[in-house]
C-alpha cells in the first residue's frame, strides 16, 4: 500500500513537472507559418553565451532574451533574413550557424573543393602512370630492348660478313 | 611520381597541428563586439538611483568615459568595484550599467526597485562605489542593442558617444595598462578637439 501511494506520488510530481517544461513554450503565434519560421529561428540562432547551443535549447539570459526579440519580431511580420539580420547587428557572424561568404572565410569553401581537385589530380596521375610502367608496359620495353639488341647484332654481323 | 607529393602529407599534418595548438589557447568566449567604431545605441533608460531622472546617450557626451556593465549578482563584477573606485579616484569617468536578471513569474519572482536599490547601495558602501552614476536597464534593452553577453563587460566610449574598445571580464591591475593607453588616448582627443 505504501509503495502504492509512493509511485502515485512519483508520478503526480512527473506530471506536474511536464507542465512546468510546457509553461515555457506557451507562446501564441497567428499563423502556423510565423510558428514554424519561430521554431527554424531559434534552432539555427546560436547562443552567443555558451558553446554550441542554439538558442531554442539554452536557458543563458542572452539566449532567453534572443528568444523573445525573436518572438516579437516574427509577430511583427519580419523575415528570416530581417531576424537574422537583426542579431547580428548586435552579436555579430557568430550568432548564425551558416557563416557568410567573405574574403576571411572563403577557405571554408575553398579548401575542401581543393583537397578534392587534388586528390583527384593524384588518383588520375597514378592510374595514368601505371598504365605506362604496368605489366604491358615491361612486354613493350622487353620487345624494343629485343628489337634494339636484334638491330646490334645485325649491324655487326654485317660489318663482319663485309671482311 | 615526383618528390614533392611525398612531402604533402607531412604539410598537411604541420599545418592541422598548428591550427590545433593555436586553438589550445583561445578563448572561446571572446567574440568581437560589432559595436565596436559605431555610435552608442539610442537609449533612454531610467538612473538607478534616482528613477525620475531618464539618462539618454546624449547626456553622456563631452567627456570619453567606460561604460562597465554589471549587477549585484555577478561575483567577478563585484570583485573589480575596488579596483574600479581606485580608477574614479584617479578621475576616470565611470558610468555604470546596470544588469537586471530576469524575474521569473512562475517561481514567484518580481522586480522590485527598492530592493534592487538597497541592494546595490549596500554592496557600493561595502565594497566602494566607482560610478558616477548607474543607468538601470531592467529589460536588458540596451544590453541587447550593444550586444552584451554577460557580465561584467566594458566598453570604451568617446567624447562624441562612439565606442572604441570593449572588454569581456574583469578590470585587473594586469589588463589596466592596455585599456587605460586607449582611455588616456581619448582624452587627448577630446583636449584637442580631434573629431575622429
Amino acid at each position: 500500500m505504501k509503495s502504492l501511494h509512493t509511485s502515485g506520488l512519483l508520478v503526480a510530481l512527473l506530471l506536474w513537472c511536464s507542465n512546468v517544461v510546457a509553461l515555457e513554450d506557451e507562446l501564441t503565434f497567428a499563423s502556423k507559418d510565423q510558428e514554424a519560421l519561430y521554431r527554424q529561428l531559434t534552432a539555427e540562432l546560436r547562443c552567443p553565451k555558451c558553446q554550441n547551443q542554439n538558442i531554442a535549447d539554452s536557458h543563458a539570459v542572452v539566449a532567453v532574451d534572443m528568444r523573445k526579440k525573436t518572438y516579437q519580431l516574427v509577430q511583427q511580420g519580419k523575415t528570416h533574413d530581417d531576424v537574422v539580420t537583426y542579431m547580428k547587428q548586435r552579436y555579430g557572424d557568430f550568432v548564425y550557424y551558416q557563416p557568410p561568404l567573405r574574403a576571411s572565410t572563403i577557405w571554408l569553401w575553398l579548401l575542401p573543393a581543393l583537397l578534392v581537385v587534388g586528390l583527384g589530380v593524384v588518383g588520375w596521375r597514378r592510374a595514368r602512370s601505371s598504365q605506362t610502367t604496368g605489366p604491358n608496359a615491361a612486354v613493350t620495353t622487353q620487345q624494343t630492348a629485343d628489337a634494339e639488341l636484334q638491330a646490334l647484332i645485325d649491324a655487326a654481323t654485317r660489318g663482319k660478313s663485309r671482311d | 611520381m615526383r618528390k614533392w607529393l611525398f612531402f604533402i602529407p607531412l604539410v598537411a599534418f604541420l599545418g592541422l597541428a598548428v591550427f590545433l595548438f593555436s586553438g589550445l589557447f583561445s578563448d572561446p568566449h571572446l567574440h568581437e563586439n560589432v559595436k565596436v567604431e559605431q555610435a552608442m545605441p539610442a537609449f533612454a533608460l531610467a538612473d538607478l538611483e534616482n528613477p525620475a531622472k531618464t539618462v539618454t546617450e546624449k547626456d553622456l557626451l563631452g567627456q570619453p568615459y567606460l561604460l562597465n556593465v554589471w549587477g549585484v549578482w555577478c561575483p567577478t563584477c563585484n570583485a573589480e568595484l575596488g579596483f574600479l573606485t581606485s580608477l574614479r579616484a584617479q578621475g576616470v569617468k565611470i558610468v555604470g550599467l546596470y544588469y537586471n536578471q530576469p524575474t521569473d513569474s512562475a517561481f514567484g519572482e518580481q522586480f522590485d526597485l527598492p530592493t534592487l536599490q538597497r541592494d546595490v547601495a549596500r554592496k557600493l558602501a561595502e565594497q566602494g562605489n566607482p560610478y558616477q552614476l548607474n543607468i538601470l536597464d531592467k529589460d536588458r534593452s540596451l544590453i541587447f542593442d550593444l550586444g552584451v553577453t554577460g557580465a561584467p563587460e566594458t566598453f570604451v566610449v568617446d567624447a562624441q558617444g562612439k565606442i572604441r574598445y570593449h572588454m569581456v571580464g574583469d578590470i585587473n591591475p594586469n589588463n589596466w595598462p592596455q585599456l587605460e593607453a586607449v582611455y588616456q588616448q581619448l582624452v587627448k582627443e577630446s583636449h584637442a578637439g580631434v573629431t575622429p
